[in-house]
């Protein structure tokens, strides 16, 4: 039971990270990406590789993870930069779908379809961080020092920039703000968080293929940081717990057969982002948005 | 004789094969409030985009001290001192009051604005001060969504007047005021043409305009049809004609 509970509580501090990371993007740069599943897997495959090629060090993993999908992240912040709204939500998804496709064509770097296996259990510094505890707490310690930076960034004048730039492009520009420079560095940042997030994803699966990278799972980070509330620091976090526990959860239902939990989920899934959207479209922690 | 820090010569634009802007010239003299009268859809908005950078003219120039400005982008026309409102005003709704006039002070895009603690420190007093002058200062962390419509509509001066910029373009920025706030922003205006601010101001209401301005430059169709002082411009019968839809063909 309790190897259960780390497991989940580890899976929940990775997506933990990819959410907040998401968060960037959507709740305060207003930038709607559906392709962040894609820098989840940059930096997923570019850990794996540091791992399986040179030394399993998480520290490093993560380092050269972020800055793979941080760099790559430029194809993310080009479209960003010409199109909004409904239009680059479809831009991502262009990306979204060629990045699977790269994913399961490259097999020399991603091992194609059958994934990357074998990758080692992950050491920091020489500490051995093999024991599943260990790993959790470092992931905890991670997601911590992301979300206090990420909350001093937001409560500064860079997050002031983006929130304008989301609340209205046009009146920040006329306030002097350089709205290209902005989006591409928010772009950047979040993108390299979801590296960062990819890597140790990688650590604790010690097996990743294109499966954990698909339009399925940005739509289901977007479900995460919608549900729990876009652009708040603890929302996206919520999101994160109701929608990895509920699977968890429904499993103890007595009534439920396990060979209906996936029906069940997916029913309750939508459900509550239907519901949600109608109540409470802000998320649960979110407050409303302009009065109409 | 004034200076003239802004103004546009021979400017147009036209959207399709509607002229939204013709051959127009315009000074903005320093400490000056010009009105831009017109009836809707005269191009008086679309002079404001055309000068501020939101869209590009198809030929003439906006000169700025002198320096032509054409073809720079939005954020850098504003970083030289040319500040605007919007008819819709735009405030960044989902932020306080004092972080949307906090923001319109910090141009840099880095994860930090240059100057240390004394630049932060002037910018917190401009902002203290422009809630001060605007009377928000009790509503200083009220979302800007929350606010009463007047309210919003001195919010958006605020960050305008706390930008220290001395160019200031303003679309219809009483209208929908009441009479109490109409004096209010009266005043506002009065004391930023004191301290050497020049404003160009879109306005439908007469009185407001009759109140404010010391030239008006009148807009149909996209083109200048007359320029002066306001009792010359306000008491031209065709003018008015065309102002309240009568002369035109």
């Amino acid at each position: 039971m309790t190897a259960y509970l780390v497991n989940l509580a580890t899976l929940a501090t990775i997506f933990g990270l990819l959410a907040a990371s998401l968060n960037l993007l959507i709740g305060y740069a207003g930038i709607f990406s559906m392709a962040h599943a894609v820098f989840f897997g940059l930096g997923a495959y570019a850990g794996a590789q540091v791992a399986l090629q040179l030394v399993p060090d998480v520290l490093l993993a993560c380092l050269v993870g972020g800055l793979v999908a941080g760099v790559l992240s430029l194809c993310l912040a080009l479209p960003a930069l010409r199109v909004r709204g409904e239009y680059f939500v479809a831009a991502s998804l262009g990306l979204q779908m060629m990045a699977v496709t790269v994913f399961s064509e490259a097999g020399a770097v991603t091992g194609g379809h059958g994934g990357l296996v074998g990758i080692p259990p992950a050491s920091l510094l020489g500490l051995d961080l093999s024991n599943p505890r260990f790993f959790l707490l470092a992931c905890v310690i991670l997601l911590v020092l992301v979300l206090l930076a990420i909350r001093g960034l937001m409560h500064g004048s860079f997050g002031r920039g983006l929130m304008a730039i989301r609340d209205s492009e046009s009146a920040a520009e006329a306030f002097g703000k350089d709205v290209r420079a902005l989006k591409t560095l928010a772009v950047a940042l979040g993108c390299a968080l979801a590296g960062v997030a990819g890597a140790l994803f990688a650590f604790y699966m010690a097996f990743i293929n294109v499966e954990s990278f698909t339009l399925e799972q940005s739509i289901v980070l977007v479900a995460m940081v919608a549900i729990g509330g876009a652009g708040t620091l603890l929302g996206p976090l919520l999101g994160v717990l109701l929608l990895l526990l509920l699977p968890a959860g429904l499993s103890f239902l007595p009534f439920i057969p396990a060979t209906q939990i996936g029906t069940a989920q997916q029913l309750i899934y939508g459900l509550a982002m239907t519901l949600l959207m109608i109540f409470r479209p802000a998320g649960i922690v979110g407050q409303a948005g302009e009065r109409r | 004789m004034a200076t003239i820090p802004l103004s546009v010569r021979g400017l147009d634009k036209r959207f399709g094969g509607i002229a939204a802007v013709q051959q127009v010239d315009l000074d903005l003299r320093e400490g000056v409030t010009t009105a831009l009268v017109g009836p809707n859809g005269a191009g008086k908005t679309t002079l404001f985009n055309l000068i501020t950078g939101n869209i590009p003219p198809d030929a003439g120039q906006v000169l700025l001290d002198g320096k032509p400005i054409r073809g720079l982008p939005p954020h850098r026309i504003a970083r030289l001192g040319v500040a605007r409102s919007f008819q819709d005003l735009r405030l960044f709704g989902r932020m306080s009051v004092r972080d949307n006039i906090r923001a319109a002070l910090e141009h840099d895009a880095w994860f930090w604005q240059p100057g240390g603690r004394s630049a932060k420190l002037a910018r917190e007093r401009a902002v203290d001060s422009a809630l001060d002058r605007t009377g928000l200062t009790e509503l200083a962390e009220a979302r800007a969504a929350d606010l009463a419509y007047a309210e919003r509509k001195f919010l958006s001066v605020a960050r305008i007047l706390a930008t220290g910029s001395r160019i200031w373009l303003l679309d219809e920025p009483a209208s929908g005021l009441d009479p109490h706030s109409r004096a209010r922003f009266v005043q506002l205006v009065r004391e930023a043409v004191a301290d050497g601010v020049t404003i160009c101001l879109i306005e439908h209401n007469l009185d407001i305009v009759t109140e404010l301005a010391d030239r008006i430059a009148f807009l149909d169709r996209g083109a200048k049809l007359a320029e002066g002082e306001p009792q010359e411009i306000l008491r031209d019968p065709e003018l008015i004609g065309i102002y309240f839809g009568e002369g035109r063909a």
